[in-house]
């Protein structure tokens, strides 16, 4: 019995002992990112990268565009929201919640139809014509920019009707390529970037759907106004921009716009 | 109020909960009767699912379900699809997420009647079935009651798991708690405090009804007899 005491305060003051390590750590409080989840493959490189040219800390957050805006519009402290459209950013500013009076476009989105390389079903615009597919997962069209763009593009190609009962709707277009990636989908509508992961390159391929079939996915960008660094954060933004930043983003699978 | 969300709810929650009763009464008597120190490590994996996030939780289950296991490709071969955005898969999804809820209870109120009644049961030649039929269930129904409120609401108000594993199909796998969410997600708070105070109403309503019954106030009786 007295063992186990011990060896409860000997855990408890190993934790306390840790947690003002972590809070002390860095002088300056990183810079906290509210970022779409079609990002996630993309920018942790490019974060990297700006720290070691700025020595700038950089937290980011990847979530659902609407799920990010629910948050800053409840006071989360983040500093620079990266979206996956023009809307949600355009709603903060409207709320009173950005510097800007226009959201800053750094990055067009691709949607690619992807499939798993056993599956046996090749990724093509027919595909979406066979009745073999039985599960096709997009994004929530509701809130997602992705799931928008791959509702517009099924309508475009007057396939929506027939497919809307084989639709499994994603969180975010992170979970629709979950859903395609674990089998459990015959394809996936998901993002350029998700497809260009090498996770997902290794296990599947894909083909873009043409940019003519859904309406441009701009991202766009504002800093909050409740930032307390809004200097750093506008440099992260203006990295994004540069020619370097355009490039990695280009890399992982987003159009530049610069 | 989406209506066919809420009777999807209720149906989940429904099957959930019989399945549950259906596998806890048997695993609770195990735990209860049982002897040895495998039964620690039992009780422990039962009570893992609290431990899971439930987007975790219905992560690995899409993962084990799906076609890239061996499990999944059984079940895809018998059903002819994988068990993910189905119906069938939110019951087997709510059914682990909910198991601590219905056996705990169960296995504590057998615990708790009187060992000398159990006793006495086994020396006049009652098996372990027929002393759970007739001296355990009877004398522990507040806690079967107990365990079958809690599994029903734990499943009515299930949500990484549906949202992992679900797909938000109406009418199959969209439950209340994903419009909930959908509705908060899209800024329609009005919708959502609106499907919220239904749902709110309707529980209090029908606990308050399971709490007053004669079933539960003869179940208390029971445990006082026991006494």
């Amino acid at each position: 019995m007295r063992r186990i005491s011990t060896a409860r305060v000997l855990l408890l003051a190993s934790i306390l002992a840790w947690i003002p390590g972590a809070a002390q750590t860095g002088a300056q409080e990183p810079v906290r990112v509210a970022a779409a989840a079609d990002l996630g493959p993309v920018l942790p490189g490019i974060l990297v990268q700006f720290q070691l040219a700025t020595g700038i800390h950089v937290d980011a957050v990847y979530q659902s565009s609407a799920a990010l805006t629910g948050l800053i519009e409840n006071g989360a402290p983040f500093d620079l929201f990266l979206s996956a459209d023009l809307d949600y950013p355009k709603k903060l500013i409207k709320d009173g919640q950005a510097e800007e009076t226009e959201p800053q476009i750094y990055a067009r989105g691709t949607l690619v139809l992807w499939t798993r390389k056993d599956s046996g079903l090749a990724p093509s615009l027919d595909l979406l014509r066979n009745p073999t597919l039985k599960r096709l997962a997009i994004a929530n069209p509701d809130r997602a920019p992705y799931g928008r763009a791959a509702v517009a593009a099924l309508r475009s190609m007057k396939l929506y009707d027939a497919l809307a009962p084989r639709l499994v709707r994603a969180e975010n277009i992170a979970q629709a390529a979950q859903f395609a990636d674990t089998g459990n989908a015959d394809a996936g509508l998901i993002s350029l970037t998700s497809a260009r992961t090498p996770r997902m390159s290794g296990s599947g391929h894909y083909v873009e759907i043409p940019h003519g079939l859904y309406p441009p996915i701009e991202q766009g960008a504002v800093v909050l106004k409740r930032s307390r660094q809004s200097d750093r954060a506008h440099r992260l933004l203006g990295y994004l921009l540069s020619r370097q930043g355009q490039a990695q983003l280009e890399l992982g699978g987003l159009t530049p716009v610069q | 109020m989406d209506w066919q969300a809420l009777i999807l709810t209720l149906k989940l929650a429904a099957a959930t909960t019989t399945i549950l009763l259906a596998v806890a009464v048997p695993l609770g008597a195990l735990l209860a009767l049982g002897r040895g120190r495998w039964l620690a490590v039992l009780e422990a994996v039962t009570a893992l699912p609290l431990v899971l996030p439930p987007t975790v939780l219905g992560f690995f289950l899409l993962v084990l379900l799906g076609p890239k296991t061996a499990f999944g490709r059984a079940i895809v071969s018998v059903l002819g699809h994988p068990l993910a955005f189905s119906f069938a898969g939110l019951v087997v999804g709510s059914v682990i997420y909910s198991l601590p809820f219905a056996v705990q209870p169960i296995s504590a109120g057998f615990a708790a009647v009187n060992p000398a009644l159990v006793d006495a049961a086994r020396l006049l030649g009652a098996g372990p079935a027929r002393i759970v039929g007739t001296v355990l269930v009877p004398l522990a129904r507040r806690s079967l009651v107990i365990a079958a409120v809690l599994s029903f609401l734990h499943t009515v108000g299930e949500f990484g798991v549906v949202l992992m594993l679900g797909g938000d199909i109406p009418g199959a796998t969209r439950t209340l708690s994903i419009v909930l969410y959908d509705q908060v997600e899209s800024f329609d708070y009005a919708t959502a405090a609106r499907t919220a105070a239904v749902l709110l109403a309707m529980s209090v309503a029908a606990l308050a009804a399971i709490y007053a019954s004669g079933a539960a106030r003869s179940a208390r009786a029971g445990s006082t007899l026991n006494d």
